[in-house]
């Protein structure tokens, strides 16, 4: 009951705020919405704790027959077990700080932000769909909901023509992952003639060894399943080939930055192989297909973090170097590491947007990290919980980030297979590019000669308490989250909390072997992470010239980074411009020429026929006579030749 | 029948009535002239009428033909009259019965 | 033994006529409204005596008074009490205000209701002329007016032809079956070797005819100008119960005497049913003058009346019934629409007249949209029903290409009315009519309702439909 409350009490409250919220007004809208987050969080963390602490056991909670076709029966249930119970205490915690956050953030909008509180209320709990599905159809749905949200708030502010493309771009790029995605589900149906997991899960040793065939090669069925799952995933968690909407979806508004492009839509794709755990760890092929993209990810990201110069690119960059990490623990069979990374991201994260968000709003909406500088003391609380972010971030101990991302290299390298060891290097470097681009954030925003004009510099003020609040509230969980959950996450306690909600193979026995590890392995994060700072409080702080000569001497390795590797330009040649040409072909031709010309061409004919039908009204009765003689002898004629 | 004179088959009969009212028809859309003479033609195929029905009346042993034919007869009358009536009318407006000018309204 | 009874409706409105006339004559001073009102009198005496007849053949089966026959009149009383309520009006503003107006219109209902009760082709055309000579006085009757002279004359000469060819027809059915009688001629049709190539010639003449009466493809090119020609109100007549008579004679003899040969007349009336919506739809788009506008348009609704009778069947007739009295009362109202347009006291007939009408005067500009979304058979209005019966029965006898035809020149044919919406409500507005008369309004406002709320009463009309129907395949 808790635990469907917590799921459903966000979409009650979309209803209400979002569609009322016109007659309702700003405040009650921002009331209700933020209630029943309110709600749900409550429920939703004491949903997690019962089932924890309390020993209330796995289960399933039943809300409705949804499908019935035939044999195929699909019931809409809630999934109750420490992954979901874990995913919904998380989602609705940072979700409700970042209502609350978002009342000040959008105090300054000049329309009713009802419509804002109700599209993130939707996701909330389209997100909760996701998280608690208990089968594929309906993991699916909620997948599709966070989807149509994230375009919508995107594009929230639907009078830049930039917002615009970028929901448009978010949207399409994730089609191809959602594409694969309902490959991937449909191929699982085939497979198993179901779609909910325990069943699927049971059925997973019995078809090991199916192959299929394909393009004359034969792929083991698990490999296939596995591939396309984690195509989905690539989509929706934007790693490298489908990442290039992330960067661009910053248009809008900065709390839906936040929510859904840092801790918990992008995060759906870890949470698909982690949920799917128990048919991955039986694709190896897979697998190192996960770990390979992630590590890859993981270091490309970072390395255009480092020279991004608007302050919430540089966050979303790093957002998807992280991700990578995630994709990496999960590769290597760490899930439980991949979740822990999920869970702790989700909280530094969330607060290095909002921080990103609070300093924007302090410096009249500048994004652009070169023209801030000299604030730290106007703005301190923000300040201050930007540096417990950022170090969390670089994985300095004892913060979040430190726990969760050690763990990930110490499985990494501890895999001991190839394409482990090329994750354990890549995140190895990410990890201190990590360092660098968040210390070279926080240096370039906070400190130094401040570069913004003079008006802009008077108006420096800290945020208002219903941003500040939540900043305070996730700092914690970003200095906490990590040493706190360790033990139950990843340590001795894991086996105890997760119950079986993540699933290894008879042979992973990468968890257990995490505290083997050599301790300049084990060290080696904490180290690159201070030589990250140190190098970025050199570069930013004591020899600023540095940086710009650097960018001179090795201009198109800078370029290169600076244009995203140029991947944007890229797919507008391979995919864009092509479409594009494709498109105004069937516009003009297929739609212009042929669609609209019957319609148009049968209205000239009409016009016309009704032209020459009138021709013969002349107004003599002779020929009316004649014609009504012509058809006497034409009714006359079909009489006799009918007989 | 006589001697001397051929029986007349009803065949002839409507023979003679097709041929006039061909004609009456004929004289409808082919007159270029005057609507009197339209007039005239609407009462030939009236009479075209009447043989056929009278000669039928006669070859069915049947009265009802000749009754419809003196109906037919009259309503010729009337149909005259009022044909006539419009016709004055319509001189008087157009100062003319040319058939070729009864082309006011069209389209 | 003879029913003298059986013909007492008409007997009574022939004898109420010649009264009328004869005390229009003796008045001292002449006093249209009053003859108006006492021929509405007796229409409404002759509607309820009508309703009180009692299915029966009389006067050596000459006459018949069935559930159909009474059908039919009831609409043809309605349709003519309706038209010379707007007479009343339009009339005296014209200055032709005159007794012998209702008195013909009276005389011109009495031959339409003779025309449907007719069980012999002698009555048929007996009535059939009586309605006709009527209505070529009619249509002249602005005797200042050259164009409605020159529609008299138009009318009278084709007519005149129409009517020596359906004579010409009933005289080839006489010789070559033996008898004009409707009970006896399917004995006839029925033949030994099959049907006559003289008997099918009749046929085909008695059919082009009617066809012209009711201004189907190819006989309609009268229709256009003598419409525009006419005074309103008997345009307005013209396009109502003179519709409706030779529709239900054409009915009777194609399915009673002749039913048996179906398989000879429905191409033609297939035909000349295609040929009249084409027609109908196409020939009204290039309009400007309204009443030449509704002259097409009461073509192509003819063409769509006839769909029902193609298939020859009993739901065909029953929609063909349906469709007339919808067709009834949509066009009394349209008409009454174009009697209001009046300006300075000049009667104006142009579609451009009715500019930005919804602002001058929404009632009427919210009526004639009424009546032309019925007329285009948008539903729920009562032109739906009539179109959807039809159309529903020449699909039950799997006349595809009729229902398709007729569903495509619905669609061509909805451009036209909704024009008028759109100039009524959109164009910038032209100067308001004048006052329009109680008479008009409520004529309007009558079909309107009718017209509006048919939907709530379908179950009625369509049993009484059906009644009537019935009889026909007795």
């Amino acid at each position: 009951m808790l635990f469907a409350t917590a799921v459903f009490a966000p979409l009650l409250g979309a209803l209400l705020a979002g569609l009322p919220g016109r007659v309702l007004g700003d405040r009650a809208a921002q009331l209700i919405a933020i209630c029943f987050m309110l709600l749900a969080s409550v429920c939703g963390v004491a949903a997690w704790v019962q089932h924890i602490y309390l020993g209330v056991p796995n289960g399933v909670v039943p809300v409705a027959d949804w499908i019935t076709a035939g044999d195929f029966r699909l019931q809409w249930a809630l999934q109750y077990d420490t992954l979901s119970t874990t995913m919904v205490a998380m989602v609705t915690c940072v979700a409700t700080l970042i209502h609350i956050y978002s009342v000040g953030y959008m105090a300054h909008e000049r329309f009713t932000t009802s419509r804002f509180f109700g599209y993130l209320s939707l996701f909330s709990f389209s997100m909760l769909m996701l998280v608690t599905a208990n089968n594929l159809v309906q993991l699916f749905f909620g997948w599709e909901g966070v989807g149509l949200c994230s375009y919508l708030l995107i594009g929230y502010w639907y009078d830049r023509p930039s917002a615009c493309a970028a929901a448009i771009k978010a949207m399409i790029v994730n089609r191809v992952g959602d594409l694969s995605f309902a490959l991937g589900i449909a191929a699982v149906f085939l497979r198993f003639g179901v779609v909910d997991f325990s069943t699927i899960f049971a059925a997973v040793p019995a078809h090991v060894d199916d192959m299929y065939h394909l393009l004359g090669t034969d792929f083991r069925a698990y490999e296939v399943i596995g591939v396309l799952l984690f195509i989905g995933a690539m989509g929706k968690s934007a790693q490298i080939f489908l990442h290039t909407w992330l960067p661009d979806a910053m248009e809008g508004p900065t709390p839906v930055s936040a929510l859904i492009h840092a801790a918990t839509m992008v995060t759906a794709g870890v949470f698909l192989m982690a949920r799917m755990s128990p048919l991955m760890e039986y694709a190896p092929g897979a697998l190192g297909m996960v770990t390979f993209i992630g590590a890859t990810t993981c270091l490309f990201a970072a390395t255009i973090g480092c020279v991004q110069n608007d302050i919430k690119r540089v966050i979303a960059y790093s957002t998807c170097s992280q991700l990578g990490y995630m994709f990496l623990a999960a590769g290597v069979g760490a899930y439980q590491a991949s979740v822990f990374h999920l869970i702790t991201h989700a909280f530094f994260k969330a607060l290095l947007f909002l921080c990103a968000g609070s300093v924007i709003h302090a410096m009249s909406d500048e994004q652009d990290m070169r023209k801030m500088g000299g604030i730290w003391r106007r703005v301190p609380v923000t300040y201050a919980a930007m540096w417990m972010g950022s170090l969390a971030l670089g994985g300095v101990f004892p913060f979040a980030g430190y726990f969760s991302k050690d763990a990930i290299l110490n499985a990494a390298f501890e895999s001991g297979s190839g394409i482990g060891l090329y994750g354990f290097a890549c995140g190895s470097a990410a990890a201190f590019l990590t360092a660098f681009y968040s210390g070279r954030l926080l240096f370039m925003t906070f400190h130094g000669a401040p570069r913004a004009d003079h008006h802009t510099m008077e108006h420096v003020h800290e945020s208002p308490l219903t941003m500040t609040g939540p900043l305070m509230a996730l700092s914690v969980g970003a200095v906490l989250a990590g040493w706190w959950f360790y033990p139950q996450f990843i340590g001795s306690l894991q086996q105890a909390y997760w119950q079986g909600a993540l699933f290894n193979g008879a042979n992973n026995h990468v968890l257990q072997r995490l505290e083997d590890v050599p301790a300049v392995i084990a060290l080696l994060p904490s180290v690159l992470g201070l030589a990250g700072f140190a190098i970025a409080v050199w570069f930013y702080i004591i020899n600023t010239a540095l940086p710009v000569r650097l960018a001179e001497r090795f201009r198109p390795v800078y370029l290169f980074l600076l244009n995203k590797w140029y991947f944007d330009e890229l797919y507008d040649r391979i995919f864009v411009k092509p479409a594009w040409f494709l498109a105004r072909l069937l516009w003009h031709t297929g739609d212009e020429t042929l669609i609209d010309g019957v319609p148009n061409g049968l209205a000239e004919l009409t016009v016309d026929g009704s032209r020459q039908a009138v021709r013969i009204q002349t107004g003599s009765i002779a020929i009316y006579a004649f014609t009504m003689l012509i058809g006497l002898v034409g009714l006359v004629s079909i009489f006799l030749f009918n007989r | 029948m006589q001697d001397g004179a051929l029986p007349v088959s009803l065949g002839s009969y409507l023979a003679v009535a097709a041929v006039l009212l061909v004609i009456g028809v004929f004289g409808i859309f082919l007159n270029r002239k005057n609507i009197i003479i339209i007039l005239m033609s609407i009462e030939l195929i009236l009479l075209a009428v009447n043989i056929n029905l009278v000669a039928f009346s006669a070859a069915l042993n049947d009265m009802a033909g000749q009754v419809l034919a003196m109906f037919v007869l009259t309503v010729a009358a009337a149909e005259a009259a009022i044909g006539l009536a419009i016709v004055v009318v319509y001189s008087r407006n157009r100062g003319s019965i040319e058939v070729e000018d009864v082309n006011l309204m069209k389209g | 033994m003879m029913n003298w009874a059986a013909a007492s409706p008409e007997i009574f409105l022939a004898v109420a006529g010649m009264a009328i006339l004869l005390f229009g004559v003796l008045l001292k001073k002449e006093n249209a409204a009053l003859c108006t009102m006492l021929v509405l009198g007796a229409f409404a005496a002759t509607f309820v005596m009508v309703m009180q007849t009692v299915p029966q053949t009389a006067y050596s089966s000459l006459f018949v008074t069935d559930a159909f026959a009474s059908y039919a009149k009831l609409l043809i009383l309605a349709g003519g009490a309706l038209t010379m309520v707007l007479s009343l009006d339009y009339n005296e503003r014209q200055g032709i205000g005159r007794f012998e107006f209702p008195v013909l219109m009276l005389f011109s209902t009495v031959g339409m209701m003779t025309m449907a009760s007719a069980a012999n082709l002698m009555t048929l055309y007996m009535g059939l002329e009586l309605m006709s000579l009527s209505i070529y006085v009619l249509a002249a009757f602005a005797r200042e007016e050259l164009r409605s002279a020159e529609a008299g004359l138009k009318y009278f000469v084709l007519s005149a032809l129409a009517s020596g060819l359906l004579l010409y027809g009933i005289s080839l059915t006489y010789g070559f079956a033996g008898t004009m009688d409707f009970a006896k001629l399917p004995d006839a049709v029925t033949g030994v070797d099959g049907v006559s190539t003289g008997l099918m010639v009749g046929i085909a003449f008695v059919i082009a005819g009617l066809a012209f009466k009711l201004s189907a493809v190819p006989f309609h090119m009268w229709t256009p100008d003598v419409y525009e020609g006419a005074p309103t109100p008997v345009t307005a007549f013209m396009s109502t119960a003179p519709k409706v008579a030779p529709f239900v004679v054409l009915l009777r003899v194609l399915i009673g005497p002749f039913g048996h040969v179906s398989v000879q007349w429905q191409p033609i009336i297939e035909v000349v049913s295609i040929a009249s919506m084409l027609l109908g739809s196409f020939a009204a788009i290039g309009q400007t003058n309204i009443k030449r506008l509704m002259a097409y348009s009461s073509i192509g609704h003819m063409g769509y009346a006839l769909v029902g009778l193609a298939p020859g069947t009993e739901s065909g007739v029953r929609g063909v019934l349906i469709y007339l009295l919808t067709y009834v009362a949509m066009s009394a109202g349209a008409f009454a629409c174009v009697i209001a347009m009046r300006r300075q006291g000049k009667s104006v007939e142009r579609i451009s007249d009715l500019a930005g009408l919804a602002k001058t005067d929404l009632p009427l500009a919210s009526l004639l949209t009424l009546f032309m979304f019925s007329m285009a058979g948008v539903p729920p209005f009562a032109g739906f029903f009539g179109k959807l019966y039809v159309f529903l029965a020449a699909v039950q006898s799997g006349l595809w290409l009729l229902a398709i035809v007729g569903i495509l020149t619905s669609v061509v044919a909805c451009y036209y009315y909704i024009r008028i919406i759109k100039v009524m409500f959109f164009d910038a507005p032209a100067p308001a009519f004048d006052t329009r008369s109680a008479s008009v309004s409520f004529v309007a406002i009558a079909s309107g309702m009718f017209t509006l709320l048919f939907v709530l009463a379908l179950g009625p009309f369509t049993g009484a439909a059906e009644a009537a129907a019935r009889v026909l395949f007795g």
